[in-house]
């Protein structure tokens, strides 16, 4: 049996990596939005940039103890090689996390950032001009994000899509699909953390925002999938091979039951029907907790199990392992 | 004089092979490589049935493809190709992210759990400095490899590429392998 050079570790990085990139995009456009010269969404804005940093400086973490010499991950940044998608992904990523940090800083609340500040000690003057109030850069912050975000959420694609000898992989559509589901974990990921704040109950108008948020990245992420699949298997023999890995061979189960039905179909049907009736009925829209709390959690196993099946499985495929149709 | 440039390959003659796994083991002793893995290693393909059947040997090992994905995914340029032709892994600059690994068409890569990077074979570059035959090539009883310099006319591997039908394995996956398997 083939062994997996890639494991676990990696599955949840790229699906952390891609959670950071969902949840700035989403608290980045939440930023934005106005209605009636005041700000639409800022809680969502603010819940999101709070997020961001964390999944993807834990992703990062788990990636550098994944290596073999974790303690050399520093040279990464002594080369630059411009074929290499990982070298051109690590210092996107390590750009991405400082802009998250320094977005979430902008976000701090103002009694948490002094908070933090008391703790640090008197004498360390130069530490306490770090004291600064940057909200009024959130917006600009948020745009220096915005193609660093999408960067990340496409280079965990590409990553895997750059490796000509695994035909699972290498198909421009990948980059796209992991894009789409990162944008849609992100929003996920942020109704969930809002429905679950306790402090503070969500908004209807908030569950609102982020579920048509999420339906439209599901529907893209969908367009995606479908285009994979077909031209997949109008592809050549070593394409229609690897593809059979999700239909027929041992990823077909997790593919279609788990990841395309629990945790992409069944969360949209929940997200349209909540939101079907105010979108065409022209009436109001209830935003149910539970509805929610169930579909925001499938997505993100989704997001989860789409990784999950392509690291495995794309590691299986390969042009000179012929004989996997029998 | 002006160096000539070298393109070092591997021919394989591959209906000679005994399957006495001679190369494999030389190959072992020569560079410690650890129990569990493999620098070069013989396919075995059965076909038919008696008392109308026939079994193929064809060794393998890394390619020292002239477009090396492995090097072209390295993050570091650990992997990297000498002028030669060989394909090697500078084992101070690889950090163990095994993308080559996933990355090569021919799983001519192990992870050396010891060092914590990643190893493949390397021709023998050690023993070819000194003018000697890599070890696999020096030890095949049945004389299926012949090692040498594609660019230099009077090579052996020369005139059997020239004389000989032969392929190369996946060349569909543009990495430009450069063992050669007569037919």
């Amino acid at each position: 049996m083939h062994e997996f050079n890639w494991g676990l570790l990696i599955v949840v990085y790229l699906f952390l990596g891609g959670l950071s990139a969902g949840l700035f995009f989403a608290a980045g456009l939440a930023n934005y939005l106005e209605v009636d010269g005041q700000p639409a969404y800022p809680r969502v804005a603010a819940m999101g940039a709070l997020l961001a940093p964390w999944p993807v400086a834990i992703g990062s973490a788990l990636l550098i103890l994944d290596l073999g010499n974790w303690y050399r991950f520093y040279k990464l940044f002594t080369h630059f090689r411009w074929e290499s998608p990982m070298s051109i992904g690590s210092y996107l990523l390590m750009l991405f996390t400082g802009i998250t940090f320094v977005y979430a800083y902008a976000w701090l609340p103002e009694a948490w950032r002094q908070q933090l500040f008391q703790k640090v000690p008197a004498t360390w003057k130069q530490a306490h001009r770090l004291n600064l109030d940057l909200a009024p850069y959130r917006k600009v912050i948020a745009m220096v994000g915005f193609p660093f975000s999408i960067g990340v959420g496409i280079y965990t694609g590409v990553l895997l899509g750059a490796v000509s000898a695994r035909p699972f992989w290498n198909t421009n559509l990948v980059a796209q699909m992991f894009l789409f589901s990162a944008l849609s974990s992100g929003a996920a990921a942020l109704l969930l953390a809002m429905v679950l704040d306790k402090r503070s109950s969500i908004q209807t108008h908030e569950t609102k925002f982020l579920i048509t948020l999420d339906i439209v990245f599901i529907v893209l992420e969908l367009f995606i999938i479908l285009p994979y699949l077909i031209h997949g298997q109008l592809s050549v023999l070593a394409v229609k091979q690897a593809l059979w890995l999700i239909l027929g061979g041992p990823y077909t189960v997790v593919f279609w039951v788990f990841f395309m039905g629990l945790g992409l179909l069944v969360p949209l049907g929940i997200e349209v029907s909540e939101l079907a009736p105010s979108l065409l009925k022209g009436k109001a829209f209830h935003g149910d907790r539970r509805l929610a709390l169930v579909a925001s959690s499938l997505v993100l196993l989704g997001g989860f199990l789409l990784r999950y099946i392509f690291v495995y499985a794309g590691q299986v495929s390969s042009f000179h392992k012929m004989g996997m149709l029998h | 004089m002006a160096m000539k440039k070298k393109r070092y390959a591997l021919v394989l003659d591959s209906r000679k092979c005994i399957n006495c796994k001679a190369c494999a083991v030389a190959c072992k002793a020569e560079n410690q490589v650890p129990v569990g893995n493999t620098r070069n290693w013989i396919n075995e393909a059965r076909q038919g049935e008696y008392p109308k059947l026939r079994i193929d040997f064809e060794p393998e090992q890394c390619h020292h493809c002239e477009h090396p994905s492995c090097a072209r995914v390295c993050p570091t340029g650990a992997t990297w190709m000498r002028k030669d032709g060989i394909v090697l892994v500078n084992y101070d600059d690889c950090i163990g992210c095994r993308y080559c690994m996933v990355a090569c068409p021919y799983d001519a890569r192990y992870f050396h759990e010891e060092s914590g990077t990643v190893h493949k074979c390397t021709l023998c570059s050690h023993r070819v400095d000194k003018g000697d035959l890599p070890a696999c090539v020096e030890t095949c009883p049945s004389k299926v490899r012949v090692f040498g310099d594609l660019e230099d006319p009077t090579s052996r591997v020369h005139e059997l590429l020239a004389t000989r039908r032969y392929r190369v394995k996946e060349p569909q996956t543009g990495n430009g392998p450069q063992l050669y398997y007569l037919l």
